[in-house]
C-alpha cells in the first residue's frame, strides 16, 4: 500500500475546501536506499573458456506486426524475434516484432500471444506476484510473472522471470500501478508483440524493490486484492542478456543511417557481449557511466540538463521545450502532435557527460550532432524510420531511436565488466 | 491545515512549507524517493503540482477530476510510452521519464497568481 499518494480529493477540490497540501505518502518503513550497482561484482569467474556461440541477433524496423490483416506498428520502432521456452524443455514459441527497448528491463509479452503453459510465480504465501511497469505517457502494463528460457541468436538465458501483460485470469490492476493512467498492453496498443527491455540494469527495479518501502512495481496478490511488496532480486524481471552463460556483460545495437525523408524499413544487429568475441570490440567508442536510475547529464547551449537518458523505445529526439529550442510545436490536432514542426530542418549539437566507468573520476564528454525537421510530412509519409523527428521533453533529453541510427551503441549492464569499465554505462 | 498535519503524522510523510512572495510551496517527501510539490495561492488554492520519483504518483489523487481531461487528451494521441505534454486552454500537464525515474508537472493557467508564471511549477 505504500508508494501511493493519498489526497483529499485532488488539487482542485482542495482549493474549494480551502485545504491546501492534501497529498501524502503512505510510508510504512525506513528507506531501502537507492539501487545498488556493482556490489556483487561480475557474474562469476569461470575457469574454462566457453565455446563461442552466435551472438548476433537480427533487428529490423518496419511496419510492425499484423493484426487482422492490418499493420499496427508505429514510427521508429526497433523489433526483434524472441524465442521463449518452458524452462529446460524444447517446448518453445517464437515471437516476432518484439520491441527492443533500452529504456526498460525485462521481457513483457501480451497474454494473448502466449501459447506455452506457464505457471504464475508465487511468493512464500503461495500468492501470485504481480508486476507493474509505468511509462511516461501514463500508460502501464500489469500482469503475473512466469519463468521461461529466453533464446536469441545462439544465446540462452535459463528460467528468466518475464511479465505476461494483461491476462484476463489475473488480479485487477492496483490503483498505485495504474496511477490514473491507461493500460497499453495489447499488440495494437503497443505496436509490437511485446517489449524486450535490454537496458542498463540487471533487474527492472533492483534492490529498491528487494528491501525497504515497497514500490508500486511488485505486488502480492491474494484473493483479497494486490498489495505492494518487496521481492528478491532473483524473482524480479531480468535483463536476459546478463543471464546468458557468456557474452553477458552487455550488448550493442548497430543500425545504418537513413536519409532526410526516412526509410520504409531497416535492418541491423543486436550483438551480445562487449569485447567478448571478435565481433563486439569497443573500438573507439567512448564509454560514459550512467547513474543508478539510468540517467546522465546533457549540456545544451551551455546549460546542463541532468536526468537525460538514451532510450531505443522512444520514437524521436525528445528534448526541452519550444521556448529553449526555438522549434515550434506541431499542431495539437495534427498527426504530428507531440513533435516539433520547424518550417525547415534545424541542426543542433549537445554534449553528453558521464563519469568514466573505469572509476577514474574523470568525466567523459561526447558531442552529439542531430537535426530536427518538420515531423508532420514525415509522419504522414510512407516511411517509418526517421533520424530527424523530435519533440518536447521539458527539463531533459530523451535520446530516442534516431540516436541509434548510423551508430554502434554499447550498453554496459550494471555490475558487469568489460575493457570500458563496469556498468551501468553507455559507449558510442 | 489540521487535517494535513493529521494525515502527515498518520502516514509518516515529511512535509516542508516554503513561503514565496506570491505563493506557497508544500513539499511532500516519501522515503521511496518520491517528491511532490504543491503550489498554493495566498487564498489557499492549489494552482500547480509537480512530481519526481521512481514511479508515477496516482494522478487521480494528484489531479482530481482534471486527470480525466488529461487522460482524454493523452488518449487522443497515439500511445508512444515516451514523454507527453497536454497544453489545453486552462490545463497543462507534462509527464516524462522512464522506469526508475519519472517527473512531471501540472498547472491551471486560470489559477496562476498575479505576477506568477508557470515557470515556478517545477
Amino acid at each position: 500500500m505504500s508508494g501511493r499518494f493519498i489526497g483529499l480529493g485532488g488539487w482542485h477540490d482542495s482549493a474549494v475546501a480551502g485545504v491546501t497540501a492534501v497529498l501524502l505518502l503512505t510510508l510504512a518503513a525506513c528507506s531501502g536506499g537507492s539501487s545498488s550497482t556493482g556490489t556483487s561484482g561480475s557474474t562469476g569467474v569461470t575457469t574454462t573458456t566457453p565455446t563461442p556461440v552466435n551472438n548476433v541477433q537480427p533487428v529490423i524496423m518496419d511496419y510492425g506486426p499484423l493484426v487482422n490483416g492490418q499493420y499496427v506498428g508505429f514510427n521508429n520502432v526497433l523489433y526483434t524475434t524472441v524465442t521463449i521456452c518452458v524452462p529446460g524443455t524444447t517446448t518453445c514459441q517464437s515471437i516476432d516484432h518484439v520491441l527492443v527497448d533500452t529504456g526498460s528491463t525485462g521481457l513483457r509479452i501480451p497474454a494473448s500471444l502466449v501459447t506455452l503453459n506457464l505457471p504464475f510465480m508465487t511468493d512464500a504465501s503461495n500468492n501470485p506476484i504481480g508486476n507493474c511497469v509505468q511509462y511516461a505517457d501514463t500508460t502501464y502494463q500489469w500482469g503475473p510473472i512466469v519463468k521461461v528460457d529466453v533464446q536469441m541468436a545462439g544465446e540462452v538465458a535459463s528460467s528468466v522471470p518475464i511479465q505476461i501483460a494483461g491476462p484476463t485470469n489475473f488480479a485487477a490492476v492496483p490503483a498505485s500501478c495504474s496511477a490514473g493512467g491507461t493500460p497499453a498492453q495489447t499488440v495494437t496498443d503497443l505496436g509490437a508483440n511485446g517489449l524486450l527491455g535490454v537496458g542498463l540494469f540487471r533487474q527492472d527495479c533492483g534492490s529498491a524493490c528487494a528491501v525497504g518501502t515497497p514500490r508500486a512495481v511488485y505486488f502480492t496478490c491474494p484473493a483479497s486484492g494486490c498489495v505492494a511488496t518487496s521481492v528478491s532480486l532473483t524473482a524480479q524481471l531480468q535483463n536476459p542478456v546478463w543471464l546468458f552463460p557468456q557474452d553477458n556483460n552487455g550488448l550493442s545495437i548497430i543500425l545504418p543511417q537513413v536519409g532526410a525523408t526516412g526509410a520504409v524499413s531497416l535492418s541491423g544487429s543486436m550483438i551480445f557481449g562487449i569485447g567478448t568475441q571478435t565481433d563486439n570490440a569497443l573500438g573507439g567508442a567512448q564509454a560514459q557511466a550512467a547513474d543508478d536510475v539510468g540517467t546522465f547529464t546533457t549540456t545544451f547551449n551551455g546549460i546542463a540538463y541532468p536526468g537525460s537518458f538514451i532510450d531505443s523505445g522512444s520514437d524521436g529526439y525528445f528534448f526541452l521545450n519550444s521556448t529553449i529550442t526555438g522549434l515550434p510545436n506541431c499542431a495539437s490536432n495534427s498527426d504530428a502532435d507531440g513533435f516539433y514542426c520547424p518550417t525547415s530542418p534545424v541542426s543542433f549539437t549537445a554534449i553528453n557527460t558521464g563519469p568514466n566507468p573505469k572509476g577514474s573520476g574523470v568525466a567523459v564528454s561526447t558531442n552529439v550532432a542531430f537535426s530536427i525537421a518538420n515531423a508532420l510530412p514525415l509522419i504522414d509519409s510512407t516511411s517509418v524510420v526517421f533520424n530527424n523527428i523530435g519533440g518536447p521533453n521539458p527539463g531533459s533529453f530523451d535520446w530516442g531511436l534516431p540516436f541509434f541510427l548510423g551508430r554502434t551503441v554499447f550498453i554496459g549492464i550494471e555490475g558487469q565488466s568489460s575493457s570500458a569499465g563496469t556498468g551501468p554505462y553507455w559507449a558510442y | 491545515m489540521e487535517s494535513v498535519e493529521t494525515d502527515q503524522s498518520k502516514f509518516h510523510a515529511k512535509r516542508a512549507v516554503l513561503e514565496r512572495p506570491d505563493y506557497t510551496v508544500h513539499e511532500i517527501t516519501g522515503d521511496d524517493g518520491t517528491l511532490i510539490r504543491e503550489y498554493v495561492t495566498p487564498a489557499g488554492k492549489v494552482f500547480g503540482v509537480s512530481w519526481t520519483g521512481p514511479t508515477i504518483p496516482d494522478l487521480t489523487q494528484l489531479l482530481g477530476t482534471y486527470n480525466a481531461e488529461f487522460q482524454s487528451s493523452v488518449r487522443s494521441k497515439r500511445v508512444r510510452r515516451s514523454a507527453v505534454a497536454v497544453h489545453n486552454a486552462d490545463l497543462v500537464v507534462e509527464s516524462s521519464g522512464h522506469m526508475r525515474a519519472f517527473h512531471g508537472r501540472a498547472y491551471l493557467n486560470s489559477m496562476l497568481p498575479n505576477g506568477v508564471t508557470e515557470d515556478v511549477v517545477q
